[in-house]
């Protein structure tokens, strides 16, 4: 068994192809996509932010205070034009002639002794994910109504000090009792096992195909089934040598993640990451390495089936495919808003481990539980490695 | 030496499986199963070579493999050096030197990793497989490229590296899947020598072709393999006697057309 280990084992590491995707790919490759992405991101925020927006006011005489306020904000640029009807406003935004219009009621009147409540309208594109039109401009309206408000409160004799009283008669004080860890392991603890499950799963993928569909392509298997030594032997070396690439690039990635958050943490000033890394203790660490080790069995075991089933390198990508696809669905699941480590859930292969990494981030894990999830996936791996195993004795599978 | 008596062994179709009309006219589909081999008897002496030959398609890999353990037949027995290779194929297995022409090796091994690899498979010591790799290596002449992988050798190289490798743990006997097919006639040189020096040794080679001229040349007897039975088995000169002139084209028509009168009149 050991033999048939350390020899693909050597036979991987001079491999490029799986040494890019072992070491290369979480080292490098990632952590710069990744980076890249923030960057992206930010910055169409920032761009959407200082954005200018051209609007056209109709009736701006009835609220000069608002249309002052319009005027000066840095976001908006004021534009002249000639049209009033609403169905002509909405076709000249669809031409781009300028992005928002505003019609201020006919009848509406500043004045504080007038108790009606008068409608507007906006009429802009709101298609936009990060609608800022709406943020600012709500912002205005805001700040006039509130004056509006105070102006026509005092013109029915309420005082400054009732109004309070009267437009927020309960005030709420809210206190958090999570934890700091707690809060951030809910935001980050799934996106950490989103990353490292799916990698344990390409670790061991491409050895897996090597190492078995490979034999059969290269005409090396018959040659290793006439050997004195046992199928099982055969098997089990080559589930050890999958295993461990799964858990290496786990590893690997979780290190390198580690490293280049402190860079980029202490570089940039962003105490988050150093946060996150101080409040995870070594214990926790290896629990989650604890959890990996049998969902990578599981890995191991079925990408070993389908690979030695396959005639080809091809053959076993095809069937490989669809497997990471099944394994992403629990996975999405875990990842659910709302969708908490309960006992129905802590059934569910996959999802349960995501979900017990989370937990184990956010320092909020049930003990009992950790040990039935890890119990559970242990008993599943040794099932399927034993299917494994009785896979490989089986002559329809060997030779096809 | 090696006896191999009355060996059958059957594939099932999986349902579903359409049959292709040359499929349905021969004798060893049913509906359930393809009878590959059906019946395969014969022997090979210490020191002698035999010629396995036979149609493509007419059991000859199957009755191969059967022999070197790589699959189990339904019934028949095996015998090497009084081994019985069906009920103790890994003692079987160390006796056993198998080669095909489609063998392949790994790549990113150098020729010496390669042959190791199985050296310590069959379970031989670093001192011992280190000895008798260098002596192989001489043999071969394959020194000059024991370091390099395979993957940068040509197929002259491969071919040399396989045989190594076949023989590495001093098999007793010899098995070879048509060990020319494809390769080029310096190639086919190497493994023609390499069958000489192992009968020179007193090791029986068992080896399927389809060149006419390496049976007359090596041989010392005959197997024909038609529709998974062994229609002929005997040695050489007795093939050859079988045609007029001594043609052994003629000769082989001669046993397949035999059986297949045979087939008609029952």
């Amino acid at each position: 068994m050991w033999q048939v280990y350390f020899k693909e084992l050597t036979e991987l590491v001079r491999d490029k192809k799986t040494m890019f995707f072992i070491i290369l790919l979480p080292i490098l490759v990632f952590p710069v996509l990744f980076g890249i992405m923030g960057l992206v991101v930010a910055n169409v925020a920032k761009q959407a932010e200082a954005e200018e927006h051209r609007y056209v006011i109709i009736n701006a005489d009835k609220a000069p205070e608002l249309t002052e306020a319009l005027f000066y904000h840095k976001n908006f640029k004021k534009v002249e034009s000639d049209l009033t009807d609403p169905e002509a406003l909405k076709q000249a935004i669809r031409d781009n002639q300028f992005d928002l219009a505003i019609i201020i009621a006919d009848d509406f009147s500043a004045d504080a002794n007038n108790l009606t409540q008068s409608q507007w309208k906006v009429i802009y594109n709101m298609s936009s994910q990060l609608d800022m039109i709406d943020k600012y401009f709500n912002e205005l309206l805001r700040d006039y109504s509130k004056k509006l408000q105070l102006a026509k409160l005092d013109s029915l004799g309420v005082t400054a000090e009732k109004v309070d009283a009267l437009l927020q008669p309960v005030k709420l004080e809210k206190v958090n009792t999570a934890e700091s860890r707690e809060d951030l392991g809910e935001k980050i603890g799934g996106l950490i096992a989103y990353i490292l499950i799916p990698l344990c799963l390409a670790g061991c993928s491409y050895p897996a195909i090597d190492i078995g569909a490979g034999e059969k392509e290269r005409g090396t298997l018959e040659t290793l089934l006439i050997c004195p030594i046992s199928r099982t032997s055969i098997v089990l070396g080559k589930f050890l040598t999958v295993l461990t690439t799964g858990l290496a690039t786990a590893l690997i990635t979780v290190t390198s993640f580690g490293g280049w958050g402190y860079v980029i943490g202490s570089l940039m000033g962003v105490d988050i990451v150093a946060k996150t890394m101080s409040t995870l203790g070594v214990a926790d660490l290896l629990l989650i390495l604890m959890m990996l080790i049998p969902l990578s069995a599981i890995f191991a075991s079925l990408l070993l089936s389908l690979s030695i089933y396959a005639r080809s390198f091809k053959e076993a990508q095809n069937y490989i495919g669809p497997l990471s696809m099944i394994v992403f669905m629990p996975l999405i699941v875990a990842l659910m808003p709302g969708v908490e480590l309960t006992w129905g859930m802590a059934m569910l292969p996959v999802a349960n481990v995501a979900l017990a990494i989370k937990e184990l981030i956010k320092g909020t894990i049930d003990v009992g539980m950790l040990l039935a999830i890890f119990g559970s996936t242990v008993v599943i791996a040794a099932a399927l490695l034993a299917f494994c195993v009785s896979w490989f004795q089986k002559e329809k599978v060997l030779f096809r | 030496m090696i006896k191999i008596d009355a060996l059958a062994k059957s594939f099932a179709i999986s349902r579903g499986q359409k049959l292709s009309d040359s499929e349905k006219q021969d004798v060893r589909y049913s509906k359930e199963a393809f009878h590959s081999v059906r019946n395969v008897s014969f022997d090979c002496g210490s020191g002698e070579v035999l010629g396995l030959l036979g149609p493509n398609g007419a059991g000859k890999t199957t009755t191969l493999r059967i022999l070197s353990t790589a699959l189990q037949p339904d019934s028949g027995s095996v015998l090497i050096e009084g081994v019985d290779v069906l009920k103790h194929p890994v003692q079987a297995r160390k006796k056993i030197g198998f080669l095909s022409s489609s063998t392949g090796l790994y790549g990113r091994l150098t020729a010496y990793e390669n042959i190791a690899y199985f050296a310590r498979l069959h379970g031989m010591s670093e001192a011992a497989l280190k000895q008798r790799i260098d002596e192989l290596f001489t043999l071969l002449n394959m020194h000059d490229f024991a370091n390099r992988k395979a993957d940068a050798m040509s197929t002259g190289m491969k071919q040399k590296t396989a045989i190594a490798r076949a023989v590495v743990h001093s098999p007793k006997v010899v098995i070879l899947d048509e060990p020319t097919t494809g390769l080029d006639i310096m190639t086919t040189q190497t493994v023609l020598d390499f069958i000489r020096s192992l009968k020179q040794q007193g090791t029986p080679v068992i080896f399927s072709t389809h060149h006419l001229d390496e049976v007359a040349s090596l041989c010392d007897r005959v197997v024909v393999i038609d529709k998974g039975i062994s229609a002929f088995s005997d040695s050489f000169d007795a093939f050859k006697a079988l045609s007029a002139d001594g043609d052994l084209r003629q000769s082989f028509m001669t046993v397949i057309n035999a059986t297949a009168s045979n087939r008609e009149h029952n």
